[in-house]
């Protein structure tokens, strides 16, 4: 100890000395402190709504308004029974469940396979091409319901759950395109060019090499493009009112204003929970797939 | 296993005025690893791309074995590549990445495994097989890029700069690993480098490309000993020949009174003056004043050698004494006693060791 000892007091006045040019450690801190506090409180307003709807879908209506703030009574399945069953939720989510796979499916086929072409495939016009499917994105959505309407009705789709995909495709294909683009532009040649010497064609590679390798932004693109149709409501509302093809959104809808002021509130709740699940669950799954596929990334 | 025969190929680039690849005439033996080598823009990835099949054919024919393979695409032509990136698919496993091509052919899976294995065994890569390309060390993926190629057993293997990516210890390694791996395997190889140490230690025979046009195609002992032009001279070698004019006298050429003996009926056509071209190791001290005047400027000791950079005096014509100005000179001398920085000393050629170009065509003049 007595050897050790001299040393140690020798660093030990050195430490102040070195920790003197540390205010940016100091002032980091603060603003690390600061930022937590503000994400805090912004996550509490976003799940604080959440969890109240959670909890309310377990309680009565009579006890939502005595005691918006308690926890419920006893915990029983009825509200949500009463919504999969009375309300029809479980019909409107088969409806909400087949529309948005089916034109998630489709519109991931037909985005990649045209945002792969536009962006490695240069031909006359594809420019053009690529600007035309842009322009459908500024295109606000409202003003095609009335031509859409009658466009459907015409082919006899009106109000039919295939209408309502070929729709949802529609819509959401420029979006896939633009986003999907630039993610195939930036592959490597090389591995392109790997892959047409290994033999495989066109479309082996399309599937088997480069599709994978986008598969960060072919994810991504699939959850916004599930979460947006899944909420979609101004397109159903209008192009499908035939009440046995309602779905999720537009049953939540007349769930809501159909009782007027007698509205069954914990069924309602339990019903938006019901909705909820399988967002987050989609959500949730193919953020590992997402953080999964980032992390492998390319080689370089 | 095949011959490849590039017969006038030619690649131009739309918008291009001259040529990238102009008239490539190589014929390569069946086996033969043959390196193209010259520096960047010198046309040779092109002329590798344009065997594979990745770059069109502008002009001319390319042969594997007797078929003609001009306007094949890439698949039906039997060649592998490894590529200046290695370009394994980074979601597959090292064994899918070695077995894809074998896949897509449709052979069975028993088949694959036992392939890939081999190869994995020849690189020593069967502990890996399992893992993705990125959980995989720079030298590893390499490898790995080799065993995709390898377990194909293709008419032709092309290589890409394939060391490139590689640190310097590693890729003297590899290149001892590649070149014995060639030899043990029999395939016709055509491999592009930049780097003229890899062209001389790897090739049975270096083809020289400058500008789209072969320069020269020798084995690595007479590309040396007889470069075909003042470029090739001065692109083989490391350090590089010593280049300079010097005036053409009665029995040879002069060197600052130092007279170089060249046969005359070589030199009938050559000019007044010529380029002499010396490699380093080829340079005695003179005991007296003549020979090349060369200032040394640094001296970079090796050990059992040094090296001496310096700059030479380039007298054209004795009898003006016109001076063409200084080049730079190079010289290797025993390391243990080198001159000092600044000293003056006089070089002298060892008898037998020069080279005499053309001083306008760059052609190499005699033997």
């Amino acid at each position: 100890m007595g050897v050790a000892n001299p040393p140690r007091t020798a660093s030990d006045a050195k430490a102040p000395k070195e920790q003197e040019p540390s205010p940016a450690p100091r002032g980091d801190r603060a603003v690390t402190a600061v930022s937590h506090i503000v994400l805090a409180i912004w996550s509490i307003i976003v799940i604080l709504p959440l969890v109240w709807v959670f909890l309310s879908s377990w309680k009565t209506t009579g006890e939502i308004f005595k005691s918006p703030l308690a926890l419920p009574q006893h915990w029983s399945f009825d509200n949500y029974i009463g919504a999969w069953t009375d309300s029809h939720i479980g019909r409107y989510m088969l409806n909400s469940v087949i529309v948005v796979t089916s034109a998630l499916v489709i519109v991931m086929i037909l985005g990649s396979a045209a945002a792969y072409s536009l962006a490695r495939y240069p031909f006359p016009g594809s420019g053009v091409v690529y600007y035309f499917i842009l322009a459908g994105l500024t295109f606000p959505i409202f003003l095609a319901i009335v031509p859409l309407f009658f466009v459907l009705k015409n082919v006899g789709l009106l109000n039919t759950l295939p209408g309502l995909i070929a729709t949802y495709v529609a819509f959401a294909f420029p979006f896939t395109v633009f986003f999907l683009y630039p993610f195939f532009r930036a592959l490597p040649q090389e591995i392109a060019e790997a892959a047409e010497l290994d033999g495989a064609g066109e479309w082996r590679t399309f599937a088997q090499v480069m599709v994978p390798m986008a598969r960060p932004g072919i994810v991504a693109i699939a959850i916004f493009n599930f979460l947006g149709l899944w909420n979609q409501f101004l397109l159903p509302i209008a192009l499908n009112t035939n009440e046995d093809n309602y779905v999720l959104s537009q049953g939540m809808a007349r769930f809501a204003s159909q009782a007027g002021y007698a509205v069954d509130f914990g069924q309602l709740f339990a019903a938006v929970v019901i909705t909820i699940v399988p967002v987050l669950a989609v959500y949730i799954f193919s953020q590992r797939q997402l953080q999964g596929s980032l992390s492998q990334g390319t080689l370089k | 296993m095949a011959t490849v025969t590039f017969d006038n190929a030619t690649r131009q680039y739309p918008g291009n005025p001259k040529p990238s690849v102009d008239k490539l005439n190589i014929e390569i033996a069946d086996g033969e690893f043959l390196v193209l080598v010259g520096p960047s823009g010198c046309g040779k990835s092109t002329s590798l791309r344009m065997l594979a099949g990745l770059e069109e054919v502008n002009g001319g024919r390319i042969l594997i074995g007797d078929r003609d393979v001009t306007n094949l695409s890439p698949k039906d032509r039997d060649v592998a590549m490894v590529f200046q990136n290695y370009a394994l698919y980074p979601h597959m496993s090292v064994a899918d990445n070695m077995g894809f091509a074998l896949k897509i052919a449709g052979v069975d899976k028993a088949e694959i495994r036992k392939r890939v294995e081999e190869a994995a065994k020849i690189l020593d890569l069967t502990p890996y097989l399992d893992r993705k390309p990125k959980a995989l060390s720079g030298g590893q993926r390499q490898r790995v890029a080799m065993g995709r190629a390898i377990v194909r057993s293709p008419q032709v293997f092309l290589m890409d700069e394939p060391l490139s990516n590689l640190d310097a210890k590693l890729r003297v390694q590899t290149r001892t690993q590649i070149a014995s791996l060639q030899r043990r395997l029999g395939v016709t190889t055509v491999y592009v480098t930049h780097d003229q140490v890899e062209a001389m230690t790897m090739g049975d025979r270096v083809a020289v490309l400058k500008d789209g046009i072969l320069q020269q195609c020798d084995s690595p002992r007479r590309m040396y000993d007889h470069p075909a032009n003042v470029f090739v001279a001065g692109f083989i070698g490391s350090p590089a020949m010593n280049l300079m004019d010097v005036p053409v006298t009665d029995g040879g050429v002069d060197l600052h009174g130092h007279t170089v003996p060249v046969a005359r009926e070589d030199l009938t056509n050559a000019g007044k003056h010529v380029t002499l071209g010396v490699r380093p190791e080829d340079l005695e001290l003179s005991s007296d004043t003549s020979g090349i005047p060369v200032t040394v400027d640094v001296v970079e000791e090796l050990g059992a050698d040094a090296y001496i950079y310096g700059t030479a005096e380039q007298k054209l014509l004795e009898a003006t004494g016109e001076n063409a100005g200084d080049v730079p000179f190079i010289a290797r001398v025993d390391g243990r006693r080198p001159p000092e920085k600044g000293e003056k000393i006089y070089l002298k050629p060892k008898p037998g060791h020069v080279h005499v170009f053309n001083a306008e065509s760059g052609l190499r003049i005699g033997d």
